[in-house]
């Protein structure tokens, strides 16, 4: 790739990338994500619906808080067990809502503190964010 | 309370490769990105279609998270000290010694817990490598190669991200150079260097990796539907395609083009004009991969996402396949 070709204005997130200078040698060039400067809108339209849809199936009971975040976060019941240092069957079971309720606070806290929110978040999924998020508007 | 070690930070096109230049060029060594990882044989490809700590089909574009390492110090004669943790007192204190004897030292984290980066680019995967080079108060100084300057960490954060679970559980890695050798052959580890990326290229017998990865990549990519929730999941992890071969780990493309820059600086080493050419066609190969990408994010975001689309997706893919295949085999004759 040629460096002018490679020139993408995005202050955001800055990336290095491997280009052709002038005297033809391929060296090393700070520019912009061309990804994040194009279809941030796009990623945060996609985040908000599934947002949505989320809350309202944690909302309605169909889901736990647990497989809220677990969606949210892109993670695997066999990667969310190893990371909470929980039997996959029993997190299988923490995705219910009827498990999710009767779990001690020991166990609630390695799941916040795996999906990196607090153990109030965690416990008030889908009982507040459903209003504040459909009356969010999306980015684009 | 410690206070920042003199470092000279600098930004790189992935995380592993740019924490080892950095180490190694404030520890003294003039050696650059492109070098380290083609001595290392930083290109690959591998193409994983189910597996169990992801949650939908996906690829790489390097190989091994430590590999990098590992072969770069067997390669040059450099000793890095290495070491994993039982518990992550233990973990945090053994940085904490390291830093107050002023060593930089390089750790693997899950990428998630980076405080300091935007939301959005912010995912589990516990294989990110950053330097850390000092600590002020609760918080840690971090070199991290995907940013422009020093940032801070929390400590909690830190240690969470030292000691996440799951699938490549970084268990409180850390290394950083203790021995670089005075006289270093380079030609000899280009040669190996080189040898080796070929071989896992072409040579490897198991389907998914290398050439036989890319064209399993490309056959499969059709299949994607069936794994998505919805339009906008599969068109996530379409424009994925995008982030996982320019941004993240600056794949594909962007490994593509850093080898080109490698074959470039080896050919001053190895006196043969051939890798010029080579250079320039390796450059070439991630003007495709780069086609590819910026095709993923915009049918991604268009939502055009029929078959018709991904089988495209997928002859652009295999076409990349042929070309690499051809490209390998030629590096390979060059060194004969």
């Amino acid at each position: 790739m040629k460096e002018k070709d490679g020139i993408i204005d995005c202050p955001q997130q800055q990336v290095i990338i491997y280009v052709e200078k002038e005297d033809g040698k391929f060296e090393p060039m700070q520019t912009g994500s061309y990804i994040t400067k194009n279809f941030l809108d796009d990623y945060e339209l996609k985040r908000l619906h599934l947002e949505q849809s989320l809350n309202k199936q944690v909302a309605s009971g169909i889901v736990s808080p647990v497989y809220y975040y677990m969606v949210l976060e892109d993670l695997t019941i066999s990667e969310l067990a190893a990371r909470v240092g929980i039997r996959k069957g029993k997190v299988k079971k923490h995705l219910e809502k009827e498990h999710f309720i009767s779990l001690p606070e020991e166990t609630l806290l390695r799941y916040a503190d795996v999906f990196n929110i607090k153990l109030e978040e965690l416990l008030t999924t889908g009982k507040q964010k459903t209003d504040q998020t459909e009356n969010q508007q999306p980015v684009s | 309370m410690m206070s920042t070690i003199p470092y000279k930070h600098k930004m790189a096109a992935h995380c592993e490769s740019g924490a080892v230049t950095s180490l190694l060029n404030n520890a003294g060594l003039d050696i650059t990105e492109p070098m380290v990882f083609g001595i290392s044989s930083g290109i690959f490809f591998g193409y994983f279609h189910k597996m169990k700590s992801f949650a939908f089909p996906t690829f790489i574009v390097r190989n091994k998270p430590g590999s990098i390492r590992n072969n770069l110090a067997k390669r040059l004669g450099i000793k890095f000290h290495t070491e994993k943790f039982r518990t992550p007192d233990e973990g945090m204190k053994k940085l904490d010694d390291l830093l107050d004897k002023n060593i930089p030292v390089a750790v693997q984290v899950d990428f998630f817990y980076m405080d300091y980066l935007p939301e959005w680019e912010r995912v589990h995967i516990n294989v990110h490598f950053i330097v850390v080079v000092g600590k002020t108060g609760s918080k840690y100084i971090i070199s991290d190669s995907y940013l422009p300057k020093l940032v801070e960490l929390e400590q909690s954060s830190l240690r969470k991200a030292r000691f996440a679970g799951g699938n490549m559980s970084p268990k409180g890695f850390l290394f950083y150079p203790e021995y670089i050798p005075k006289e270093i052959d380079y030609r000899k580890a280009i040669i190996k260097g080189t040898k080796k990326a070929c071989f896992n290229m072409l040579r490897i017998p198991i389907p998914f990796v290398g050439v036989k990865g890319i064209r399993l990549f490309a056959k499969k990519i059709v299949e994607w539907p069936s794994f998505a929730r919805d339009t906008e999941h599969l068109s996530h992890e379409i424009m994925k395609i995008n982030v996982l071969l320019e941004d993240q780990g600056t794949g594909g493309a962007g490994f593509r083009f850093m080898y080109a820059s490698f074959l470039q600086q080896g050919s001053t080493y190895l006196s043969k004009p051939e890798w010029t050419e080579l250079s320039k066609k390796m450059m070439e190969i991630g003007d495709g991969w780069r086609e590819i990408s910026l095709f993923a994010a915009r049918i991604g975001k268009s939502r055009e996402l029929g078959q018709d689309k991904l089988k495209e997706l997928g002859t652009m893919i295999a076409g990349r396949a042929d070309v690499e295949e051809l490209f390998f085999r030629r590096l390979k004759d060059s060194l004969n």
